[in-house]
């Protein structure tokens, strides 16, 4: 991970700067004498670049002072409407611009010390990398930045704001590497063992596989994972952060991990199936965020569970008309081997309100398809049958950048699963079938606050953004890190 | 009929004679050929004046059934919860002991058109079906008579013969509202009938095949807004040029049958400008060169559905004789397969003066929309601009066939809506577009991009995003009635066929917000 230091503001001498520009505003102070160190190069290059500050406009010089390789200029847009979200962003293009350097200096004296910590944060996100099967990549195309130092004026300040950023960033990389891993590398078994490797953060972690579940009737999740070698598990990850004398009522956060989705016998065409090695990045993201929240030692009781399975076509695998008993004891007729996602689901939220009593659940699902259809790929939909919680979900959303947005749920939707034969059928048609898996979904919700995130078009991204490189997002982690943040940790 | 009783109906009068010559009909000329007509008429009577045989439905609150009837409720095991019916010969203690009594589960106003539907469709057979709202507040009584005529609507029959095919046809031509006091209308009456005779009226357009409502005969068909006092303005194709509306133009090329833009003018009394209505009409959707594919190719035929919900919103609020100024532009179009048809890869400079590059000549709705909002806004300087379309497919995958989608530059115009919308039965939830999708639709060679191509596309935000570059700051939404145009099966609760989705929420719409002098 990209190393960040923070230090008081002294003029730089080596590597490359980067100073900050809101718009309407001149070069002051340390960037000032920089310009004017620079005889004045920085403002004409400003000028000729008809550069005003704009948020996403940057100026790049090359060695314009003895001893500097470059000095880049970032626009932060408006002061009146910077927020830290713009300030990470701020940090995310000087990280992608100066990658080809090894050490950067940030001229960030303007900034409160928590938006200079946030300044780092930003850097980090977008210089992450993921190198394990790279073996022949010539080396004038690696990345060579492994540090940025922020001056800030309140540095100390600045510093001790960023270790609680910094654990979130470590939950967001360990999301990401799942994640983008191969799904010949990611089994349920190997993802577990992962999962395993919290307890160094303090966080009780128990495996069960086809035994245990057997035991405990989780008929659902097993028909998903049955024509596939490779054994499901089920992982229970729990952070007691709140420190009470008397236990809360945890915060219960579910993943769905698919850890590879052939779509089984309903088996998918074969263009863009590699994309389902991400069908485990609700679980991914659930990973992540238990590794933040204990990281950043959150004073909160949180529980975070995710069901591993493989979906393969196979001589034993689920058939379409299959009737399966889920751990709730609703008997569900699988009409579409492909609607696999909400059947992990339905036996874990099950258990996790059975046995844990929450506050409240939220899940993680790339769910669906339509929901890409209706919403695109910067809203995750969101399903709740709790306004307080749907509420603070969307606050989360807007202040850490992984917006949502509210879809609905109700009785016209629920009726598309009745079953001739079982209780529920695991699909109803195209139309508004985000919303019915939904409805599926809330089947195993015993009336506990509950909201299911629809993440398929958000877990992936194909091309760079400010904060997050092509490929795995991580969405879901800062989220959710925020909600418990927000409001949980009184 | 009874004194005091008001009478609604509307009539398909259009036919293309053998000849091809467009005619239209009135309907005693229509009636005298012996071709199809739906009519639906709404009376308010009192109990004396219904006729012997007529079927009465008595609403029964959930374990208040009358003691007459009771012994034979129990035994059908009917106590009056919400879902259920029971037909029975007759009331053995009532001064009609032969009439036919129908016991309608009903359970509060919420719930009452559901029950009035349910009703119509117990008693579907009937030509004449009477409610017996005595005892009950008015607005439930009326919307008991509501739902029965938005269930008793069905497609006009072509067939030679009855469409009484296994004696289970909708029937219903007359629906009675028994009330103590019949001479006593009311405005919630008036509104209901009025409404009833909109909703008639869209979904008899939409349900039209295309070979007879072209967009001149969708045109002929406005006559009767002439009537109940909307003004009516055509611009014809060949005067479509001349105007700037060159989408709209090149739309509507391909086809022998020329497309036209309608406005429609409801004066109102307040003095301030009008918010106008802009819905799209296809009279018949090919996909041009893109061509659709063979399967439900058929529905296209209400691909017109937006246009026919504007016009019937403006003739509701004629007949209630709204207040509030309000206008409609219809951009009537058939998009065909031709030699001279608009291609992919063609540039069209809209009315708004952006150019647009076509990509898909199956994304044409959005093309007339545009030439057609940037008109009603040059042309009428709107206090808010609304417009329906059947959009996009995407909508459907969205939100399935329960609500449309809705979107808004204006949070306050889209909340108005989302109450109307409930208020109304017609529910709408928002969606968002974005400033990214806007950029997504940049183009190589043009100012704007029509669409993209590929798949798990969020189409209908998209053609938010593409809209919005249209209307500037004007307040304007966006509802796509892709999804709840049409239902494929009839229910207790709906009619199969199209829905008419969107007359009654602009009305409540304007109904609301836009009728109260004091608040602008």
């Amino acid at each position: 991970m990209l190393d960040i230091a923070f230090s008081k503001p002294v003029p730089p001498k080596a590597g490359a700067v980067a100073l900050l520009l809101a718009e309407e505003e001149a070069l002051t102070g340390a960037a000032a004498a920089l310009n004017e160190a620079s005889g004045g190069a920085i403002a004409r290059a400003i000028e000729v670049a008809a550069f005003k500050g704009q948020k996403g406009k940057t100026v790049l010089l090359f060695a314009p002072i003895e001893g500097l390789t470059r000095v880049l200029v970032v626009g932060l847009g408006k002061r009146a409407e910077l927020t830290t979200l713009t300030v990470e962003e701020a940090g995310g293009a000087i990280a992608a611009a100066l990658s080809q350097e090894v050490q950067a200096t940030i001229l960030a004296e303007g900034l409160a010390p928590s938006e200079a910590a946030h300044l780092g944060l930003g850097a980090v996100l977008r210089a992450y990398r993921f190198d394990l099967y790279r073996t022949k990549e010539k080396p004038e195309d690696k990345p060579k930045l492994t540090g940025i130092t922020v001056q800030a004026e309140d540095h100390a300040k600045a510093r001790a704001a960023f270790v609680p950023l910094k654990a979130v960033a470590e939950g967001i990389y360990l999301a990401r590497d799942l994640v983008t891993e191969p799904p010949n590398v990611l089994t349920p078994t190997e993802m577990a063992e992962r999962c395993r490797a919290l307890t160094k953060l303090g966080v009780k972690v128990e495996i069960m596989g086809p035994k245990e579940l057997e035991k405990l009737g989780f008929g659902a999740l097993l028909g998903v994972s049955q024509g596939s070698v490779q054994e499901p598990r089920m992982v229970v990850m729990q952070w007691n952060g709140a420190g009470g004398r008397k236990p809360r009522k945890p915060l219960v956060f579910v993943g769905q991990g698919v850890t590879f989705d052939t779509r089984g016998i309903s088996i998918k065409p074969a263009s863009g199936m590699e994309d389902m090695k991400w069908d485990m990045a609700g679980a991914g993201a659930v990973v992540g965020l238990m590794a933040a929240l204990a990281g950043r030692k959150a004073k909160a009781d949180v529980v975070g569970l995710v069901g591993l399975v493989e979906n393969m076509p196979s001589g034993t695998a689920q058939r379409p008309g299959d009737v399966v008993t889920s751990y709730s004891g609703q008997t569900i007729e699988v009409l579409n081997t492909d609607a696999e996602g909400r059947l992990v689901l339905a036996d874990v939220l099950w258990y996790a309100q059975e046995k844990f009593d929450p506050a409240f659940m939220v899940n993680l699902a790339t769910l669906t398809g339509a929901i890409i259809v209706a919403l695109g790929q910067e809203h995750g939909g969101m399903f709740s049958n709790d306004e307080d919680l749907a509420q603070k979900l969307t606050s989360a959303g807007i202040a850490t950048g992984e917006k949502l947005w509210r879809m609905p749920l109700g009785e016209a939707y629920d009726k598309a699963i009745k079953s001739d034969i079982a209780d529920m059928k695991n699909i109803g048609g195209r139309h508004g079938s985000a919303i019915i898996a939904a409805q599926f979904i809330q089947r195993f919700v015993n009336s506990k606050p509950w909201a299911h995130l629809d993440i398929a078009g958000m877990a992936w991204s194909s091309k760079d953004t400010a904060c997050v490189p092509k490929g795995a997002t991580a969405y879901g982690v800062r989220l959710l890190d925020r909600l418990v943040r927000d409001h949980y940790e009184a | 009929m009874a004194s005091g009783c008001s009478t609604a109906w509307c009539a398909i009068t259009t036919r293309r004679e053998a000849s091809g010559d467009l005619t239209v009909l009135n309907s005693a000329e229509k009636a005298r050929r012996g071709l199809p007509e739906l009519q639906l008429k709404l009376s308010l009577v009192g109990i004396t004046d219904l006729g012997p045989s007529v079927p009465l439905v008595l609403p029964v609150k959930e374990g208040a059934v009358p003691d007459a009837l009771a012994p034979a409720a129990r035994v059908a095991g009917f106590t009056g919860r919400p879902d259920e019916t029971l037909l029975l010969p007759g009331d053995p203690a009532s001064s009609h002991p032969h009439r036919e009594l129908l016991l309608l589960g009903l359970d509060g106003q919420s719930l009452a058109e559901a029950a009035g539907a349910r009703a119509a469709a117990a008693l579907a057979c009937c030509h004449e079906i009477a409610i017996d709202g005595r005892g009950l507040p008015r607005a439930v009584a009326v919307a008991l008579a509501l739902g029965a005529a938005g269930r008793s609507w069905r497609f006009p029959n072509y067939r030679q013969g009855p469409p009484d095919i296994d004696g289970s046809a909708m029937q219903i031509e007359r629906i009675s509202l028994v009330v103590d006091d019949p001479a006593h209308i009311g405005q919630r009456w008036r509104e209901a009938v009025g409404v009833v005779e909109a909703m008639v009226f869209a979904r008899n357009l939409i349900a039209e095949p295309a070979n007879l409502l072209t967009p001149q005969a969708f045109i002929h068909q406005l006559g009767l807004l002439e009537a109940a006092g909307v003004a009516v303005e055509v611009i014809p194709a060949e005067a479509l040029g001349g105007e700037g509306l060159h989408l709209l133009a090149a739309v509507g090329r391909g086809s022998v049958n020329p497309p036209a833009l309608v406005l429609l003018h409801w004066p109102g009394r307040l003095a301030l400008p009008p918010v106008v209505f802009v819905g799209k009409g296809m009279t018949f959707d090919t996909g041009g060169i893109s061509i659709k594919g063979a399967d439900r190719m058929w529905d296209m035929r209400g691909d017109m559905a937006g246009a026919a919900v504007c016009a019937g919103a403006m003739l509701a609020l004629a007949r209630r004789n709204s207040p509030a100024p309000v206008a409609a532009v219809l951009p009537l179009a058939e998009n065909m397969i031709g030699g001279d048809a608009y291609r992919p890869g063609d540039v069209i400079r809209s009315h708004h003066g952006l150019t647009v590059e076509i990509v898909d000549t199956d994304a044409e709705g959005r093309l007339i929309l545009a030439d057609a909002l940037s008109f009603a806004i040059a042309r009428f300087r709107p206090r808010a601009v609304i417009d329906l379309a059947t959009l996009t497919y995407s909508v459907a995958v969205a939100l399935g066939r329960e609500m449309a989608g809705l979107y808004a530059n204006d949070t306050v115009l889209a909340a108005h809506l989302a109450a109307a919308g409930l208020a109304a039965g017609e529910p709408v939830w928002r969606l968002p577009f974005t400033d990214g999708q806007r950029d997504q639709l940049a183009s190589d060679i043009a100012d704007i991009k029509q669409c993209l191509n590929g798949p798990l596309l969020p189409d209908a935000s998209l053609s938010a995003a593409f809209l919005s570059r249209f209307v500037g700051e004007t307040p304007w939404a966006h509802i796509d009635i892709g999804g709840t145009d049409l239902r494929d099966e009839a229910d207790e609760r709906h009619a199969a066929g199209p829905t008419g989705f969107g007359v009654r929420l602009l009305d409540r719409l304007i109904a609301l917000r836009y009728e109260d002098a004091d608040h602008p």
